[in-house]
Order: structure tokens, then sequence, then C-alpha cells
């Protein structure tokens, strides 16, 4: 039985490698190597093969519902930037912060944090604020390498935070773990992670500008926008999560897609100059469409290795692991399963992972928020690299991209460091989990 | 059905519907044409009401 399901798995893994090596997308490698697997599988009929298309169809499902938070959430961040409520905040942030240098570089990070952490996606993050917030930390001096790692390590801990963090949203319904009681161990290792990277790479002034020639530079935003402008949707969206919690009872539940869709709505109304809704909607599906592509080939690939037993075969693999080896391999496994898998990996070797851990006693809410500062890292490595080149992208950062990641070491090493200690000591930590809910 | 659900439904044309135009409009990458066929799968198949 092994031997056929190495074989199988073996299969997908050759399918994989040479769709990318016929330079096919990842997501159309994964595609290939949950086909392939499928039609290997339905030799010893583990599916039969009139199952195969039944299986990657409902695959094809698994994760309608992070499709639909994804799609809503970054319509709304990008009717946000569109009505100019980005660049309006960043430009208050220089103009009454360019002095206080920590205050600002802290104001940035958090502007950075919050379409990832509502969006679940780091790349939303840096395609909705990374421009303006690169170019306000270009106006305090940092150089443009350490411009790059800032936005990467800040980006990939925004796709962390809560809200929405997809990885954790997959190891959850993979494992029947209810999606609740992540705000604290979560938000509170992001925040401080993250304004430790932005201090330690943003520190060094390597440049000083006049503050008037600064905002001069700086892009203009609508006259008629205001605070209240750029608020309020916010307050709407937050303001229907919270209701949920205190009326359990006597609110509808919204769900979090819907809830985007009307704090965008609010958003559109409130906007101080007129937004095409139906281009601006389209131009943000073709931007997401990787990642949604990616969500529900995913789906697919879950499906196929589970019906061919490849799933229960590394499941085996990762439960016979020796615990401390596994703990040091969790450095190096859950980064590379992100760059090579982008959120497969969480499906694929998290899940498995997370029933490991809580059958030994660690708590798995905690364990999957560690894991989830781990996956990140992998999105600046090859062959995805996803934040790691859009972070290089928006910041115009030209020369060496191992270069501007090994500038990223030290807050890398940190935060590796964190995730693999909230797993370890998960039950300890169980508190933050009971006082998020 | 609750209004909820059609509101979801809603959502789902809306998505649906603006991966077909971009779709349409799509005339130079092969991958990216084949990637709005798979993710509409779910979004049409869901509308559609097929389990």
């Amino acid at each position: 039985m092994y031997l056929r399901i190495g074989i199988i798995l073996a299969i997908m893994v050759v399918a994989y490698s040479l769709a990318k090596w016929k330079n096919l997308s990842v997501e159309l490698s994964m595609l290939s190597a949950a086909v392939c697997g499928g039609i290997a599988g339905a030799f010893v009929s583990t599916p039969p093969i009139g199952q195969l298309a039944r299986h990657l169809v409902e695959g094809a499902f698994t994760y309608l519902d992070v499709i639909l938070v994804f799609s809503t959430a970054t319509i709304f961040m990008a009717i946000v930037r569109e009505s100019g409520g980005v660049n309006y905040v960043v430009r208050a942030t220089i103009k009454y912060f360019y002095n206080l240098r920590i205050i600002a570089l802290i104001l940035l990070m958090i502007i950075v944090l919050i379409p990832g952490a509502l969006t679940g996606a780091g790349s939303v993050s840096l395609l909705v604020v990374g421009a303006p917030v690169a170019l306000a930390l270009g106006y305090l001096g940092i150089t443009k390498r350490r411009i790059a790692a800032i936005l990467f390590i800040v980006a990939g801990l925004s796709a962390a935070a809560p809200p929405v963090n997809i990885w954790a949203m997959i190891l959850s319904a993979g494992t029947a773990i209810p999606y609740v009681g992540f705000e604290l161990p979560l938000g509170i290792p992001v925040l401080i992670l993250g304004t430790f990277t932005v201090l330690f790479l943003g520190w060094k002034r390597e440049r000083t500008m006049d503050l008037g020639e600064v905002l001069k530079e700086m892009p203009e935003v609508p006259e008629r926008m205001s605070w209240w402008r750029v608020i309020l949707p916010f307050l709407i969206f937050f303001g229907l999560i919270v209701a949920s919690r205190i009326l359990p009872f006597s609110t509808p539940i919204l769900g979090l897609p819907l809830e985007f869709v009307i704090a965008a709505l609010v958003a559109l109304l409130v906007s101080p100059k007129k937004i095409k809704i139906l281009e601006l909607s389209r131009d943000t599906m073709k931007r997401l469409l990787p990642l949604l592509a990616t969500m529900v080939v995913v789906g697919m690939l879950q499906q196929v290795m589970t019906a061919t037993g490849v799933r229960g075969l590394l499941s085996f693999a990762v439960i016979s692991t020796p615990i401390t080896l596994l703990f040091i391999l969790l450095a190096v496994i859950i980064p590379v399963s992100e760059g090579v898998l982008t959120y497969g990996g969480a499906a694929i070797i998290g899940i498995p992972l997370i029933w490991f851990l809580d059958s030994i006693g660690l708590h798995a809410t905690v364990a999957i928020a560690g894991l989830s500062l781990l996956w990140p890292l992998g999105d600046g490595l090859p062959p995805t690299a996803l934040i790691g080149r859009l972070s290089v992208m928006v910041s115009e950062y030209k020369d060496s991209y191992w270069t501007f990641l090994r500038s990223t070491w030290l807050p890398w090493l940190i935060i590796t460091v964190v995730g693999i200690l909230m797993i370890k000591f998960s039950a300890d930590l169980e508190f933050l989990v009971r006082w998020s809910i | 059905m609750p209004l909820i659900m059609i509101l979801y439904y809603i959502i789902c044309a809306y998505i649906a519907g603006m991966l077909v135009w971009n779709f349409i409009r799509e005339k130079k990458s092969v991958n990216d044409m084949l990637l709005y066929l798979l993710v509409m799968i779910p979004l049409v198949l869901r509308i559609l009401r097929v389990k």
C-alpha cells in the first residue's frame, strides 16, 4: 500500500516539476499535479476514473468562502484607495509626524497592516498601499533595499494578522477547529514583530529633506477628502463584527463577505470623487486572479490527495518524525512549502501537523497562530515569491533580489523563533484564545 | 430563501460577471484565460445551485 501511494505522490511531484520546467504558472502546475495524481490513482481505483471529475469539481468548492472574502475585501480596499483615502492618511502621517520618526514609522506599518489584515493577502496590502507607503518611507530617508525589506516583512505579517488569516482558515476548515479566538494569538505577535521590523530596518536615516519639499512631492488628495470619509467605512465594518459578538441573538449572521460589501457601499457613498465601480471591480478581479486560482487549485489538489491516500501518507510521515527534529524542521519546511505551493502548503503539510500537535496535548488554535507567522516568510522564496517580488516592484528597488532578501535576516530569524516558541508553548498561551472569545 | 442567502447569490453573480468580462477581454494570455475558467467553476455552479 505504501509503495502504491508513494508512486502516486512521485507522479504528482514529477507532474508539478515538469509543468514548472515548461514555464507554466504555479497554479497550472498544481492543477497538473492534481490531475496526474488523480489519473495515477484511478489505475488502482482510488478514486475510480468515473469519479475523478467529480472530485476535482468538489475540490474547487473547498475554499469558495475564502474566495468571496478575498474578492469583496479587495474591492472594498480598492474603493478606499481610489477615493483618495490611502493617499490622505499617508500624507497626514508625514505632515504631522515627519520629525517624530518612531511614530511615523509605526503609523506607516499600521497602514500596511490594515488591508492585509482585512483581506488575508499581503499582496493586497502592497497593491493598495504599497506605493504611497514606499514613497513616504523614502522621504524618511530609508534606502530602497530597506524599504523593500520592510514592505516584504510587514505585508507578510499583515496576511497573518486578524480578522482574516487564510492559513488559519484553511487549517481550521481542514481540522474541524472553529475559526474563533485568533484575535489575540495573532494580533499581539504581529504588532510586536511588525514594530520591531519597521524600527530595526527603518531607523537609519540616509538623507534628510525639508518637510515642505516632501509634501510638495507627495501625491495630491481630493479637496473634499476628510478623516470621517476615510474612517466611516471601517467603523461600519468593525461595528458589524462587534455587533454580532455583543448581540449574537438579535444580530443577523451576515458573514465577512457581506460585511465587506456593506462597508464598500458606504465607502462608495462617502467618496469625494466619482468612482467607476464596474471598471474598478473588473480591474481588482484581474489583479486577484492568481490568488483566487490558487485557492481553487489548492482545493482540487487537497481533494485528490485525500482520495488517493497521499494526504494520509504525508500525515503519517509527519507523526512519525521525532518531535525535536520536527520543531527544528518547521523553520525550513513551512516557508519552503509556501514558496512552492503558496496556500497549498497549509492544506498539505499544515493540516496533518495540527492533528499531530493537537494529539500530543498542544493547543491547536495557538499552534495554528504560531505556524501562521512562519508561512508568510515563504512568500519571499522562489518559485512563487509573490510578496517578495511585489515588494521589490513597489519600492522600485533595482539591485539583486537576494541582497534584498538577505537584509531581512534578523526580522526573519526573530519571527521564526517566535512562531516556533508559540507552537512549543501553545498550551501555556491558551489564555490568549480565552480572552479573544 | 432567506434574504442573506439571496444577497450571497448576488455577490457570487457579480464576481462571476467580472470574471466573465475579464475572460472575454483577455486576448493575449492563455494562462490567464485558463485561470479565469478555473475560478469560475465554483461560482457558476453555486449560482446554478449545482452541488
